[in-house]
């Protein structure tokens, strides 16, 4: 494990270092003049993707609303840190455990607001100009009520329960539980924050391929620079993703989904164009514009910022340790054998 | 030194509520995992650490009330993000005695999620705090635990 880990963490140092900036702060370019995005990023932020109603539908943050939001969460790591009862009791039954399904120091939920040419985001969101998710159409509310599942989100898992055939078969269960594709958006596309944990990104980039990996869990996408889409008869989960550059910006534009990610509801036939920017020697701005008529009945946009980060991107080898989905069938087979055994004892 | 051990399972008639939409979105549903009518207390010395992912696993020697002992496995979060806190296998050392609340699996063998693990004097694992960056609107880190 160690040897492997010191094997990748040398591999991440020779890919993953973003190159030394420029003079005055300026961004650091490849040798054909392209802004160098290759790197390792933390996309990490407290900024929610859909704007809270607190903030009356505003763009910007005040500094003392940003604030509130850093030490909301500065308080909440300190009462986690706090010792607990050394005498305390097993915790009380019937907790939905929703809340503290394990240890806050295992996690990192993120440590910045959204900040772009110095205005603090209420939301990542900004088009429509509510920061709201557009409502879904006839047709996206039909198709979402046949996967069954909160706008169609195959990473969200509360609402499975309502499904009888839930934990009858390893395929019923969500991409990220059978270690797919990250939860919360992770993966993409587009990429999103998961206000938990692993938010780190990798980029790669040459004159003709950007590769843009998520350590959770795992996922690399290759963006073919220039050329066209793949015919329409050929779809990629994570979709199929061209790139051109306008200026210093790299435009991706991913078509050719499938129906296994249906990103917030979306369809196959959504269409992302992202936009990746580097603003500073520290700083790359994410923007992804989202198009699905078939979804919702206008496109919507986020934005957001990654920070270039020094820290090192581990391997997140997801599935053959994970104990879990067996433990949740298993679970299920238990369940169904003492319901049937109290059944017969009425009878 | 004399370690006591003790093990307890309560069991309670509470109805198993689920809730909804939480902000954030668990790596699998542990409704469905963990049985929430089988809530644990656990004491007992480390015996085996899984640093693996999506979850890690702490294995712990638990008393039985007639002084045998039988093996737990506690479930915690993904290794990635206490690697870069600076929290590895040499933090969790074989032998140190931990206290585990948590909640039985579904399945009822021998594991619980560890909603908190702590030192038997109640102080947390948690060693180190998440770095910063420095970039605009970034939160000071925090002091370091003592």
């Amino acid at each position: 494990m160690r040897v492997r880990l010191f094997a990748l963490g040398g591999l991440i140092l020779m890919m993953g270092l973003p190159a030394a900036s420029q003079e005055g702060g300026g961004i650091p370019r490849t040798p054909d003049g392209r802004p160098d995005l290759t790197g390792i990023y933390d996309a990490n932020t407290l900024t929610q993707i859909e704007r809270p109603a607190k903030y009356g539908g505003r763009e910007a943050l005040t500094d003392q609303e940003a604030a509130e939001l850093l030490r909301a969460q500065a308080t909440r790591d300190e009462e986690a840190d706090k010792p607990s009862d050394p005498n305390r009791k097993a915790p009380k039954a019937g907790n939905t455990l929703a809340g503290k399904s394990y240890d806050d120091f295992w996690k990192s939920f993120g440590n910045r607001v959204v900040t772009i040419g110095g205005e603090k985001r209420s939301s990542i969101i900004i088009e429509p100009p509510d920061g709201k998710i557009p409502p879904m159409t006839e047709e996206g509310n039909a198709r979402d009520d046949k996967y069954g599942g909160l706008a169609g989100r195959s990473d969200v898992l509360e609402r499975r329960g309502q499904r009888p055939d839930a934990f009858d078969d390893p395929e019923a269960s969500a991409n990220s539980e059978r270690c797919l594709l990250g939860f919360g958006w992770t993966s993409g596309t587009p990429i999103l924050p998961n206000y938990l944990y692993n938010n780190l990104k990798q980029i790669v980039q040459t004159p003709t391929e950007v590769m843009i990996v998520t350590e959770m869990i795992h996922d690399a996408r290759l963006v073919r620079i220039g050329g066209r889409h793949l015919p329409s008869s050929v779809r990629k989960w994570l979709g199929d993703s061209v790139g051109h550059w306008e200026g210093d910006t790299l435009v991706v534009e991913t078509t050719n989904f499938t129906d296994k990610t249906r990103f917030r509801g979306s369809s196959e036939n959504l269409k992302v164009t992202e936009r990746f920017t580097r603003l500073d020697a520290n700083t790359l701005l994410y923007r992804f514009t989202l198009e699905d008529p078939h979804t919702w009945a206008r496109p919507w946009t986020g934005e957001y910022t990654w920070a270039v980060s020094n820290e090192r991107m581990f391997e997140y080898a997801c599935h053959e340790n994970n104990y879990a989905l067996g433990g949740i069938l298993r679970g299920a087979r238990v369940s169904e054998s003492e319901a049937a055994a109290a059944k017969s004892e009425h009878k | 030194m004399l370690i006591r051990s003790k093990f307890m399972i309560l069991s309670a008639c509470t109805a198993l509520t689920v809730a909804l939409a939480p902000p954030i979105v668990a790596h699998h549903a542990f409704p469905a995992e963990f049985d929430a009518n089988r809530p644990v207390l656990l004491k007992g010395k480390i015996v085996k650490v899984e640093l693996v992912n999506p979850h890690a696993w702490i294995h712990i020697e638990v008393a039985k009330p007639d002084g045998s002992t039988e093996v737990w496995m506690v479930e915690g979060g993904s290794p990635n993000t206490l690697l870069r806190k600076g929290i590895t296998k040499a933090t969790l050392p074989i032998g140190i005695e931990v206290v585990v609340d948590g909640y039985q699996a579904k399945d009822h063998t021998n594991r619980a999620n560890g909603s908190d693990i702590t030192l038997p004097d109640g102080r947390k694992l948690n060693l180190g705090s998440s770095h910063g960056t420095g970039a605009p609107g970034e939160a000071e880190p925090p002091s370091p635990q003592k």
